[in-house]
């Protein structure tokens, strides 16, 4: 074992120190992630706004206000509906969010400041943290400009005064002392509004401002509902384009593995191994563990840059685990066949991206599967790149259960063992 | 210490080795001389496992044959291409293949100062052999062969592109595994290589052992006369002996020799004499 794993660090210093091999294995994909993810994101990022539905729960002519409100929102794309047809929407993915709006709404709108404030619920799919706080913000802001279209409008506003000073005077709930205060306040501000002129539209957004800085208070509260996700779908461009892309560092530590060891022969240190009180096993072996380690490494550093930059969240690490180890140990058969496709450097090398390209274009590295034609979905089924993709996508996006995943990571192995195999039956010893 | 009976290797039409049988002796230094193509590298390659004979045996130090994994610990190989990572400095190649013949540890670092000091590379061991001259490379292929400190070396062809300086540093190394009693095989076609360095010497061409003896010997049986070229009274004479001294002594007696030259048979006679042919063919 110590031999197999002296074997194993030589190539990875060999592999650290080329220079362009690095490049081809690790930054190549990383851009080829960054770029195509970038072109798909812009393209199907919506410019509407952020996706919710709308639940009207209270059916008062405040609730159907405020829905207006909010379905005239820039920042909104609402769509009305049911509170059990919303929750769906949301599990879904269809929508990224459901505010209901409960019951007391129009009535806690009404009473403004005192008393229960109006309450919405919110659901957020989970996958969607960053927008949540987003749309909180949105709807905490539109709940307020309600009530400055209120003080804006002076007839409105001597309504409603009116309104609660009737409330107070019915309410026995209220203590004696707030009931006085209540009433004072009230009656003042009816008699201000009355006095006062109707601000114009300028003067009504100078007073947003200050009406944002009075802190304490709350226009509506907002109560997070726990949504569970149970979309499968990717849930943005780079979760499709990192996995395809990670495929080509897979291939690029194939080729360079592959094509080291045709070098090994060509530069003799082969035949200089072989003199070597170790089996022939162990020398193969050395170098597909180098191999496997390399793949596993290039892949880990690629998720993580996905995860931490580009907002990438595995559905599973277990899995996504499962599929790593999969694809590395399917490629190290095909890396051990890259090595008896030729008999120089340039030979192998050349054939065997030749071949690797074929696998990558058939097997959806270069078009995503996705936007195959169907006869070519059919025909992907033949490439190990195919089966890698969907094992890394089965633990990225596809969500996966542990029996689904089988099926991708199965295949990948038994390439692994025919390739392995064949390729350890023809290899050549020597450069004759 | 190794013992050679009967080998046969054919490549497709090509006899590269043809019934070759040696015994070569604990401690000695066997040259194996012959032209381009005669078959050295073949037998070497068969007596050091990485070439199954198509019909005889290999035996190594009583041990067996050398396609068993335990029995080429007993072996060094310097082969005839250079077979080194020219990405891995000299020590870490040296370090890599000490590590495939099982050294570990403090004696594993202990053998690769001592390698690298043998072949005077211990200053440039940082350095990666790419960067390392066609002599120094030779140098560090010889010290990859005696890491694991084998009984026997199998050297083939160790001075091929060598400058000179480098070839005479080669030659001390041999000088001196030879004086600590290690037994080395050494394949050339540079006769004077194995004139100077080689107790024994086998001549092998087109697969076949020709011949196979101490370099005098061979000289002697093989080897032809010596010509004596020689001034005598303003006339030059050239005379064919077996024994130059004594025919200069005659001129001496006859005082009348004014200058001399003797060209004695080296191993190229040898070969001429025995294939026919030149060596440098
Ligand atoms: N693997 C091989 N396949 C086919 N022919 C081979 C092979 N190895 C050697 N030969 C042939 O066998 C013959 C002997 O080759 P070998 O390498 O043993 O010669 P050599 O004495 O070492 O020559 P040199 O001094 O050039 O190294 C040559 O004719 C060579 O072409
Ligand atoms: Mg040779």
């Amino acid at each position: 074992m110590n031999q197999i794993i002296a074997l194993a660090l030589k190539d990875l210093k060999l592999l650290l120190r080329d220079k362009a091999g690095f490049f081809f294995t690790f930054f190549f994909p990383l851009v080829y992630a960054v770029f195509f993810g970038s072109i798909f994101a812009s393209q199907s990022k919506p410019i509407e706004g952020i996706r919710v539905a709308v639940v009207d729960e209270d059916q008062t002519p405040n609730s159907v206000a405020f829905i207006e409100e909010l379905a005239a929102a820039p920042e909104l794309d609402v769509l009305t509906t049911t509170r059990a047809a919303a929750g769906d929407l949301v599990r879904t993915g269809k929508r990224s969010a459901f505010i209901v709006l409960t019951q007391s709404f129009g009535e806690a709108r009404d009473r403004m400041f005192w008393g229960d404030p109006a309450t919405l619920e919110l659901g957020v799919d989970p996958s969607r943290a960053a927008e949540a706080g987003m749309l909180e913000g949105v709807l905490m802001r539109y709940a307020m400009e309600g009530f400055q279209d209120a003080f804006a409008n002076p007839d409105v506003m001597r309504d409603k005064a009116k309104t609660v000073l009737k409330d107070v005077a019915d309410s026995d709930s209220i203590n004696p002392i707030a009931r006085a205060a209540m009433n004072r306040f009230f009656g003042e501000l009816d008699r201000f509004m009355g006095e006062v002129p109707k601000f114009d539209d300028q003067n009504s957004a100078g007073q947003s401002e200050n009406g944002d800085g009075s802190g304490g208070w709350q226009p509506v509260v907002i109560q997070s509902v726990a949504v569970a996700r149970e979309y499968t779908g990717p849930k943005s461009a780079y979760e499709i384009s990192f996995p395809q892309s990670m495929t080509w560092g897979v291939l690029g530590c194939t080729a360079a593995f592959g094509i080291s060891l045709v070098i090994e022969r060509t530069h003799g240190t082969l035949v200089r191994l072989r003199t070597a009180p170790i089996q022939r096993w162990k020398i193969l072996g050395g170098k597909a563990l180098a191999c496997f380690v390399t793949t596993l490494a290039t892949l880990t550093m690629l998720i993580v840059v996905g995860i931490l930059l580009f907002g990438i969240r595995p559905s599973s690490y277990a899995l996504l685990a499962m599929a790593f180890a999969s694809v590395a140990a399917g490629f190290v058969g095909i890396m051990m066949f890259i090595s008896v496709l030729g008999r120089t450097e340039q030979s192998a090398s050349g054939i065997g991206w030749g071949v690797l390209t074929m696998m990558a274009m058939l097997g959806g590295g270069m078009v995503p599967l996705l936007f195959m034609p169907g006869w070519m979905k059919v025909a992907s089924h033949a490439s190990p790149v195919k089966w890698a993709i969907v094992a890394m996508e089965g633990a990225v996006w596809r969500n996966y259960t542990t029996t689904q995943m089988l099926l991708p990571c199965g295949i990948l192995l038994a390439f692994g063992v025919v390739f392995f195999v064949f390729s350890t039956r023809v290899f050549r010893w020597t450069d004759h | 210490m190794l013992k050679l009976d009967g080998l046969c290797k054919r490549f497709g039409r090509i006899t590269a080795v043809d019934n070759l049988s040696l015994t070569i002796h604990r401690g000695e230094v066997f040259g194996l001389l012959g032209p381009n193509g005669a078959g050295k590298s073949t037998t070497v390659n068969m007596a050091v496992g990485l070439l199954a004979p198509d019909a005889g045996t290999v035996d190594v130090n009583g041990c067996g044959s050398p396609t068993q994994t335990d029995v080429r610990a007993h072996i060094g190989v310097a082969p005839q291409a250079l077979s080194i990572y020219d990405e891995l400095t000299g020590e870490e190649n040296v370090t890599f293949f000490g590590r495939m013949q099982g050294l570990r540890g403090s004696k594993l670092a202990e053998r690769v100062r001592w390698c690298l000091d043998f072949v005077s590379l211990a200053d440039r061991r940082r350095d990666r052999a790419s960067m390392y001259s066609g002599g120094m490379k030779r140098r560090l292929n010889l010290a990859v062969a005696v890491v694991h400190d084998p009984p026997l070396l199998l050297l083939d062809e160790p001075t091929v592109g060598v400058d000179p300086q480098s070839r005479n540093a080669v030659f001390d190394n041999i000088e001196a595994l030879r004086a600590d009693g290690r037994t080395i095989v050494y394949t050339t076609h540079y006769m004077e290589e194995a004139q100077r360095l080689c107790d024994r010497v086998g001549i092998i061409d087109q697969g076949r052992l020709m011949a196979l003896d101490t370099v005098d010997n061979l000289i002697t049986q093989h080897g032809g006369k010596s010509v004596v070229i020689a001034d005598v009274a303003g006339e030059e004479v050239r005379v064919e002996t077996q024994d130059p001294l004594a025919e200069l002594a005659k001129f001496q007696n006859r005082g009348q020799l004014n200058r001399f030259k003797v060209e004695q048979p080296d191993l190229e006679n040898v070969f001429l004499e025995l294939t026919g042919r030149s060596l440098r063919d």
